[in-house]
């Protein structure tokens, strides 16, 4: 083996192995502009679990959407467990960003898990003046 | 000051500025008997103040959720019991309930905020 070939090997341990090892969140989010027709870029989203005991929101994950308006990383598999959620997103602001008023100041989605070994994908799309949402895949 | 008024019946019909009108988009129909309730948020206090409980009649709707007087410019929050819904159609949903949240800035404007709700998807939209 050449002396390329033997660095290259020490880098490569596993030619599997990609730089984030994280694996990917159970719960999923897209954002899309649909009045513009684009992903919903840099909108603060926040996940948050209701303990059904004192009745309040347990606040989980904060982040931004990327360019693609998603926003990976958001639960690991650990904590993800049945219950009630919350992923609250930050309409308002993001409509300001663009130097425009919206109609609803936040969006909040509240969903029942009642299977954490399934996956789930609440997107959001979303106009100034409308929105909705669905349980995707 | 709490107050809490009853969705009033076919007096106030055409009256209320916020309006509403909840679609089963799973089925075709009109969402009928849906308890629903408007809040409008006490900026000073941060927290929500309950202004009318109702339940949708056989069309969908909720007529007078809110007088004229009442209606002035700020948040409001519409909150539909969705789960509630689902639950008494024997069907389970994802959504518990469903809480639309929305800024009124002219008080002279009349604002419908319809709810076209399955059990697995809800959009809604800011309509005439």
């Amino acid at each position: 083996m050449n002396r390329l070939q033997h660095i290259r090997g020490h880098l490569l341990a596993d030619k599997n192995m990609n730089i984030a090892t994280t694996p990917p969140s159970p719960l999923t989010t897209h954002v899309l502009n649909t009045a513009q027709g684009v992903p919903g870029v840099n909108m603060t989203i926040s996940l948050h679990r209701l303990n059904p005991i004192s009745s309040e929101w347990y606040l989980l994950t904060t982040g931004k959407t990327n360019d693609d308006g998603r926003c990976p990383g958001l639960i690991t598999k650990e904590n993800f467990i049945a219950g009630v959620y919350k992923m609250c997103f930050e309409t308002g602001k993001y409509w300001d960003a663009l130097g425009e008023t919206c109609f609803y100041p936040y969006v909040e989605v509240i969903f029942t898990i009642s299977d954490s070994s399934q996956k789930y994908h609440v997107p959001l799309l979303l106009s100034r003046f409308s929105y909705s949402t669905y349980r995707g895949s | 000051m709490y107050s809490r008024f009853i969705a009033m019946g076919s007096s106030a019909k055409s009256s209320s500025p916020i309006t509403t009108h909840v679609l089963n988009t799973g089925d075709g129909v009109p969402a009928a008997r849906m308890a629903l309730s408007l809040h409008r948020l006490d900026p000073r206090m941060a927290i929500w103040n309950l202004l009318t409980i109702g339940n949708t009649d056989e069309d969908g709707r909720c007529p007078g959720l809110i007088t004229s007087d009442a209606f002035t410019p700020g948040l409001y929050k519409v909150r539909f019991e969705t789960g509630q819904y689902w639950e008494s159609l024997g069907q389970s949903s994802f959504y518990p309930y469903v809480e639309i949240v929305f800024s009124v800035s002219d008080a002279d404007q009349s604002c419908h905020v319809p709810l076209l709700v399955s059990r697995y998807s809800y959009s809604t939209y800011r309509g005439s």
